[in-house]
């Protein structure tokens, strides 16, 4: 897959770092790329499909939440920027995704019961509940430093 | 990658809506955009082929039930058809298909809509 040149890229044999502007067109390369990494890792395609779904979730709600216009950023002067950190440490997937837009009080966040939400047939407030549920950790951290990191960790099941 | 398309043909009183590439946050405001434009035209029997989608996001699954129930609320639907099993498997996991009607053939889908 040919990358836009806005897309950096550094990998070595258990880590992937990827750089790509905090735009929305840009969710479809960071999806194929954690997409192919997880099914060398060795995860089946059951379990890829929930990591795709997980990263897009979050990824998406950098570009939504996190950087929307009308919210504070922590560093203005830069461009709106996704940096994933995809590794592999022992028999689990980590993937870190980090911004520095506006942060999100994850902590104190609750949402709501799916099945309720379906049956109302609400239409959003499902990604959350799909981070939680598709993956096997989920942490948010957040400080000046360093910006908003979303952790979230998959864990390779033996079969 | 494929870019992400939207072909109608229409059946009789239905619209088919055939779908390519990915549904996520940034390509579901097209699709929203031609169902809006459906239902002001009043519409509301509306099957989506999934079968060349490679990816849905709960964005547009979410906004495909907002669709789904202002549709019913004229007596119509927003079914979906030929849902690629890698995308099944995951919206009936979330429990997307108790709400949203899902079909394997054309046939299945336009049944109980008009002919005309």
């Amino acid at each position: 897959m040919d990358l836009p040149e806005n897309i950096r890229r550094k990998e070595s044999a258990n880590q992937l770092l990827l750089q790509t502007p905090g735009h929305g067109s840009y969710l479809a390369y960071i999806r194929t790329i954690v997409v192919d990494l997880a099914r060398k890792v060795g995860f089946d395609e059951s379990e890829v499909a929930k990591i795709e779904m997980a990263v897009d979730e979050a990824c998406s709600n950098v570009v939504k939440h996190a950087y929307s216009p009308d919210k504070k950023w922590c560093w203005q002067h830069r461009d709106p920027e996704i940096r994933l950190d995809v590794r592999r440490e022992g028999d689990r997937l980590v993937i870190e995704i980090n911004d520095h837009g506006q942060r999100f009080d994850f902590a104190n966040y609750r949402h709501a019961d799916i099945e309720d939400r379906l049956h109302q047939m609400k239409q959003g407030g499902y990604g959350l509940f799909i981070m939680r549920n598709f993956m096997d950790e989920v942490q948010y951290n957040s400080n000046d430093q360093t910006g908003n990191t979303l952790r979230m960790v998959k864990y390779l099941k033996k079969s | 990658m494929k870019d992400f398309r939207i072909d109608l043909e229409p059946r009789g009183a239905v619209r088919l809506i055939r779908l390519s590439g990915s549904l996520d946050m940034y390509s579901f405001p097209r699709l929203e955009e031609q169902l809006n434009t459906l239902f002001q035209q009043g519409q509301y029997y509306v099957v989506l082929d999934c079968r060349e989608l490679d990816y849905i996001g709960s964005a547009g699954l979410g906004a495909l039930i907002g669709f789904a129930k202002q549709a019913r609320e004229h007596n119509g639907d927003v079914r979906l058809l030929n849902v690629p099993d890698r995308i099944y498997k995951i919206i009936e996991l979330l429990g997307f298909t108790k709400v949203l009607r899902v079909h394997n053939t054309e046939e299945e889908a336009i049944d109980g809509f008009p002919v005309t």
